[in-house]
């Protein structure tokens, strides 16, 4: 007897979060996939390479029915032997002398050609990416993928020292290569979760299948690449000395923008291959379309929370405290009222969450109020980045006041906060900022993604509702320092913030209206 | 370049004028004497060569990763073993040829001073250290031509005298690129460092440097064992003073590669490595297979210029030489043998530069078993011997070319696509 393969009714790709990252997307997945009790899920979670992640956070929900892995490299290999070399050397001797039994040139170079040098993508396109007809090694060590590179560099970077181009270019097309080949998970339908290489797998096992592909973007997956290459250390700037030595910035290298191409070119993959594009803003949906995406795919669904999941006081600013205050220079002891609030950064300790503007800004607002300040969030994803926010913090000498928390249960972190302030590069629709509208708390978010319209209102009938926070511009500490001192000093605006909020959450951003719009997204494609 | 050639072509000048001046002499145990140098030279090219390479790369991987103290405790133990090794050898030959004893030390001393030798070159080769070469093979050289007429002649010691006088200049030789290497390493050594992990990853150049120069042998050994040590005396002899018709190539090689390819070759890997464009990169291997076109196409006419002159001259060749008129088709042969050999060896010197080693061995083998197998034959055949040596050598010399054709036609894609990516 033949055994067929399970055929799922939806195929989730998602690179590397859920379920071994708590929070963001992990936790707006987890929501969805329990939202949808009479659907089965597989979930294709891709990684760098094995190993990267630890134990995973989530239980994964009954109607889950498998978790597969692909890697973008293979296990990273320790310290090579002697003999390891030499067996790495005669596999690369082998593969550089097998003859080439292709009759023509390899359709998947040609597609990558047409995808990193045009500007279209087309079915033909998708079809010859799709064709497996390039093995990895076939690309790391044959004469065809070298013309390719050779031609990519003339075109894209001719200034560029070759060997560091070369190598860029084997590190953006490896990934790339290893994904395209990886065997396909059967499903009714495909649901990425974002562009990118969860966006490429997704479009590629669309083609083969035939069956469809959802993609949904929190955040616009090219823009918080770019955002990343902006700060990649990795990649070196042409310095000629004297521009280091007048205190000016190196010129850029062009690798940062042939990296930032390639990602645009999967994001363009993936937009023409899904039948449905989801986002969560207007914002979003206008970039998206900038993007080469067809205005008539996308669809908007907001995040959504249960609003009965918190236990929500109305009146939650506390009064102010009667404190001690030391003057520092007669030594003399005054009793005075400074008000103090509680503000709170729920989210991740990562670069593009722009940690460090946050303490900076936090620090500012300190010599005018006092606060009492949380970072609400996991801290091992980036240890480096973490570290430096401690110890800028220690540098300001605001250990005390400025702590670190680590993550905390959703229904605990807002009942002790007066604020919840966000200064990240890029998001999306910040599930945090919504949690904290629930427990009717006011947001300072900059201004990315959809805060602004979470903050200000969407709509006429949003509109209506005023304000529910302050958007700020990104990576400026002192916008940030001066809402929290406004705040700090009128409780009444922040009650009218938190309760602004707090119908905003009401009115538009459900959680039971997010599944249902997910539910015909699914049924549509599931039985398409 | 003057590190590797000067030595070589110092010694073959000495060779050669001992040689005419053994003849010239007329005494009988001249012959032997003669047979000994030629014996004690071949082995110790022969089993030395894979040493050499290793050493040699050994102690410039060093050089390069500023660990010079690294090199003493190794070189000590290998010069041990190797002048252990060549003494036990140089007794085990002398005891073959029997020869009367005091030739016998002497043959001995020389084989195990030349061993030892070698192998110092090679350390001084890969520490890029050209002054003690030169300086030690500069005194050395014509020591040995001055002590060896003094003891032969001076002092009437005949043979004995000279093959004495010839091994006390190569003495003064080694002792002198012990003192030069000795000076040129740290005083602190790495008593733990090994030179066995070298010994597995240079092993294919070990190889290669090995068949070619057993290969040199291969003919001569067939020759002697088919047809008898008369003929192949003759046929060594002839063979040996065609060989001699190659310096003014090899020279004119050594100082080309060593010179203008050289610089060519440091600027293409210092252009890929310091930030060079692709169209710089591409402009720096065409410059490098112009280079490699020239010096290939030098190397035949210097060669071939010298072949002609030779090739006219050569019955007074071998009536200087004092080698018999059959002699002359001989040398003929073997005149065109060398000429395309030292283009084999300039197309091993160019796989080496390029770290081609399978393809250095696959020349070498080549070289090894084609002399070895159609020497056989043509004299299976009823053809002169030699031409077996001539066809494989002519065999080897397009298959060298074509390889070196092949790496430079390709020396940027296989430059880059034969990098390993990850654990790939």
């Amino acid at each position: 007897m033949i055994s067929t393969p399970r055929v799922d009714d939806v195929c989730i790709l998602i690179e590397g979060t859920y379920p071994y990252v708590s929070g963001g997307v992990s936790s707006w997945l987890h929501d969805i996939i329990r939202g949808h009790p009479e659907l089965s899920f597989s979930i294709l979670n891709i990684g760098s390479h094995v190993g990267v992640y630890g134990k995973p956070r989530y239980v994964l929900p009954d109607n889950v029915a498998a978790l597969h892995h692909i890697y973008c490299h293979e296990a990273i290999p320790g310290v090579l032997t002697n003999a390891r070399r030499d067996a790495l050397n005669d596999e690369i001797r082998v593969l550089r002398n097998q003859r080439d039994t292709r009759v023509g040139p390899s359709r998947v170079l040609s597609a990558l050609k047409r995808l990193h040098l045009g500007d279209a993508v087309d079915a033909g396109l998708l079809a010859d990416l799709v064709s497996d007809d390039l093995s990895v090694g076939a690309f790391l060590h044959g004469r065809e993928s070298f013309q390719f590179m050779s031609e990519m560099a003339e075109q894209l970077a001719p200034e560029t020292p070759f060997l560091e181009f070369f190598w860029h270019c084997r590190s953006i097309h490896v990934p790339i290569l290893r994904l395209l080949s990886a065997p396909i998970v059967p499903a009714r339908s495909y649901h990425a979760l974002s562009t990118g290489y969860a966006g490429l797998v997704g479009a590629a096992f669309s083609v083969r299948s035939g069956r469809p592909l959802v993609v949904t973007e929190h955040g616009i997956y090219t823009r918080e690449r770019d955002i990343d290459l902006a700060n990649a250390v990795w990649i070196k700037d042409q310095s000629d000395g004297l521009e280091e030595e007048m205190g000016f910035a190196p010129t850029p290298s062009p690798l940062r923008r042939v990296w930032s191409r390639s990602f645009a070119a999967l994001a363009k993959v993936a937009y023409h291959q899904a039948a449905r594009l989801v986002t969560l803003s207007d914002a979003n949906r206008a970039r998206e379309i900038a993007d080469g995406a067809a205005a008539s795919k996308i669809t908007i669904v907001p995040n959504g929370v249960d609003v009965d999941m918190t236990d929500l006081p109305t009146d939650v600013v506390p009064p102010p405290k009667l404190q001690v205050v030391r003057d520092a220079g007669t030594q003399d002891v005054v009793p005075c009222h400074r008000p103090r609030l509680r503000v709170g950064f729920v989210g991740r300790v990562v670069p593009i969450k722009d940690v460090i503007t946050f303490i900076k800004a936090c620090n500012l607002a300190m010599a005018t109020v006092d606060l009492d300040v949380r970072i609400i969030g996991p801290a091992e994803e980036d240890p480096p980045y973490a570290q430096r926010c401690r110890n800028l913090v220690e540098t300001l000498g605001r250990v005390d006041t400025i702590k670190f928390v680590g993550p905390m249960p959703s229904h605990l972190i807002y009942r002790d906060l007066d604020v919840v302030v966000l200064t990240s590069f890029s998001e999306g629709q910040p599930l945090v900022m919504l949690e904290a509208y629930a427990a009717g708390l006011p947001a300072i978010a900059t201004d990315v993604g959809a805060c602004r319209e979470m903050i200000e209102g969407v709509n006429p009938a949003d509109h209506e509702l005023g304000p529910s926070g302050f958007v700020t511009r990104v990576a400026t500490p002192i916008e940030t320092a001066r809402a929290m001192i406004t705040l700090a000093q009128d409780p009444a605006l922040r009650r009218r913030f938190g309760a602004a909020g707090r119908h905003r959450v009401v009115g538009f951003y459900q959680r039971r209206d997010m599944i249902q719009s997910y539910r015909a997204i699914y049924q549509d494609m599931v039985s398409s | 370049m003057v590190v590797t050639s000067a030595p070589w072509l110092l010694t073959s000048a000495v060779l050669i004028g001992l040689r005419l001046t053994a003849h010239t002499h007329g005494q009988g145990n001249f012959g032997v004497v003669e047979q000994i140098i030629t014996i004690a030279y071949a082995v110790t090219v022969v089993l030395s060569a894979p040493v050499q390479v290793v050493v040699s790369r050994y102690a410039a991987d060093r050089l390069y990763e500023h660990r010079l103290d690294a090199i003493a405790s190794p070189l000590r133990r290998v010069l041990a073993l190797t002048l252990f090794g060549f003494c036990a050898l140089g007794a085990g030959v002398m005891v073959l040829l029997r020869v009367p004893l005091g030739i016998a030390i002497a043959g001995t001393m020389l084989t195990t001073v030349v061993g030892a030798q070698w192998l110092l070159l090679s350390v001084g080769s890969g520490l890029s250290s050209p002054g003690v070469v030169l300086r030690s093979f500069g005194y050395g050289a014509p020591v040995s031509v001055v002590a060896a007429l003094v003891l032969e002649r001076g002092m009437e010691l005949g043979p004995i005298g000279y093959l004495c006088g010839f091994a006390l200049g190569q003495l003064v030789t080694l002792v002198l690129l012990l003192l030069g290497i000795t000076r040129a390493i740290p005083d602190s050594a790495d008593e733990d460092a090994r030179i066995w992990p070298a010994c597995v990853e240079y092993r294919l150049l070990a190889l290669s440097s090995f068949a070619y120069h057993l290969s040199i042998w291969a003919d001569k050994a067939i020759v002697w064992l088919v047809l008898g040590r008369d003929v192949a005396a003759l046929y060594t002899a002839s063979a040996a003073f065609a060989w001699f018709s190659v310096i003014p190539a090899f020279a004119w090689i050594f100082v080309q590669i060593e010179t203008v390819f050289y610089q060519r070759f440091r600027a293409f890997y210092g252009a890929l490595e310091g930030g060079g464009t692709l169209a710089g990169l591409r402009q720096g291997a065409l410059l490098l297979q112009r280079e490699a076109k020239r010096i290939v196409r030098g190397a035949s006419l210097v060669q071939a210029g010298v072949t002609g002159v030779a090739f006219m001259a050569a019955p007074r060749i071998m009536r200087m030489a004092g080698l018999p008129p059959e002699a002359v088709p001989l040398f003929r042969i073997f005149l065109l043998g060398a000429a395309l050999q030292v283009i084999t060896m300039l197309a091993v010197v160019l796989l080496y530069y390029f770290d081609r080693r399978r393809d250095a061995l696959a020349v070498s083998l080549v070289l090894l078993i084609g002399n070895a197998a159609l020497t056989l034959f043509c004299w299976s055949v009823g053809l002169p011997p030699s031409l077996g040596y001539v066809l494989a050598c002519l065999v080897t010399c397009l298959l060298g070319l074509v390889l070196v054709r092949r790496r430079m036609d390709a020396l940027i894609i296989d430059t880059f696509q034969s990098q390993a990516f990850g654990a790939s």
